[in-house]
């Protein structure tokens, strides 16, 4: 892990200041923070929690090789990535992303490149828990096909497709292309 | 026919079946060959399908082979976030 990267699995309460306080720079400005919170409700269901199931060495390994690829895609910016395991209530915290750059737009691409990433690849899982007392693990992102997918991620000038899936146009949010930057 | 020991850690939708389950298969089974026989020990779990096996720190593709005692898990489709 280099200095401007974090990543953990984390079994305590996720805290926002911890990762706006590790992206935080002077040649940074702006910070962008992505917070995934448990909601109440899910296809007509009321929730009551979540329970998250993570595999803690292949997840981290996998923040970590997302936060590279994201790193080589926005070059400069500070990332700060965790997930939490556990059991947690309406409200609660499951994923912080926290991006810093120089400038607003790398930020904001960035993180929302690395929460997409993340729900795609990442070794989690969620059970839901029901009003009336049921459970149910979600279905999702099957990772068969992961190991060709990182290799391809790898390839030289996918760096622009990688960018532009992710919304980006001039990326320096300068308003060099005539975007809001 | 000599044989190796699996030990395949459960998670998420697999949890269903405990931690773990432990199995034999014959030596040198591939990895589509493991995914077979832990669906035939599930009872036909369609789960298994669309999952993947990994060792601690690589998923691992259906052509790889294993040739000795092995620690695996089942990665069922993920949502995290």
């Amino acid at each position: 892990m280099n200095d401007s990267i974090y990543v953990s699995v984390s079994t305590e309460v996720l805290n926002i200041q911890n990762a706006y306080d590790f992206v935080s720079d002077p040649t940074h400005g702006a910070v962008d923070v992505f917070v995934g919170a448990v909601r109440n409700h899910h296809e007509g269901q009321s929730v009551q929690g979540i329970t998250y199931d993570v595999h803690e060495g292949l997840a981290e390994k996998t923040f970590q090789e997302i936060c590279l690829e994201t790193q080589n895609l926005w070059e400069g910016i500070k990332i700060y990535m965790s997930h939490y395991k556990g059991q947690l209530d309406i409200g609660g915290i499951s994923v912080i992303v926290a991006v810093s750059s120089a400038h607003r737009a790398e930020s904001f691409e960035a993180c929302r490149y690395i929460i997409e990433e993340l729900k795609k690849r990442a070794p989690v899982w969620k059970q839901e828990h029901y009003e009336q007392g049921s459970s149910e693990w979600l279905s999702g992102h099957s990772l068969q096909s992961q190991a060709t997918q990182i290799s391809e991620r790898l390839l030289e000038g996918d760096k622009v497709t990688a960018k532009e899936r992710a919304g980006g146009c001039c990326g320096g949010g300068q308003g060099g292309c005539g975007c809001a930057g | 026919m000599s044989t190796i020991t699996i030990h395949m850690k459960f998670f998420g939708g697999f949890r269903k079946f405990g931690e773990s389950l432990d199995f034999s298969v014959p030596i040198g089974s591939t990895v589509v060959a493991i995914k077979a026989t832990l669906q035939e020990k599930l009872n036909g779990d369609k789960l298994v399908l669309d999952s993947v096996l990994a060792n601690d720190r690589n998923i691992l593709r259906d052509s790889d082979i294993l040739s000795s005692d092995t620690e695996l898990s089942i990665l069922p489709p993920v949502c995290g976030g």
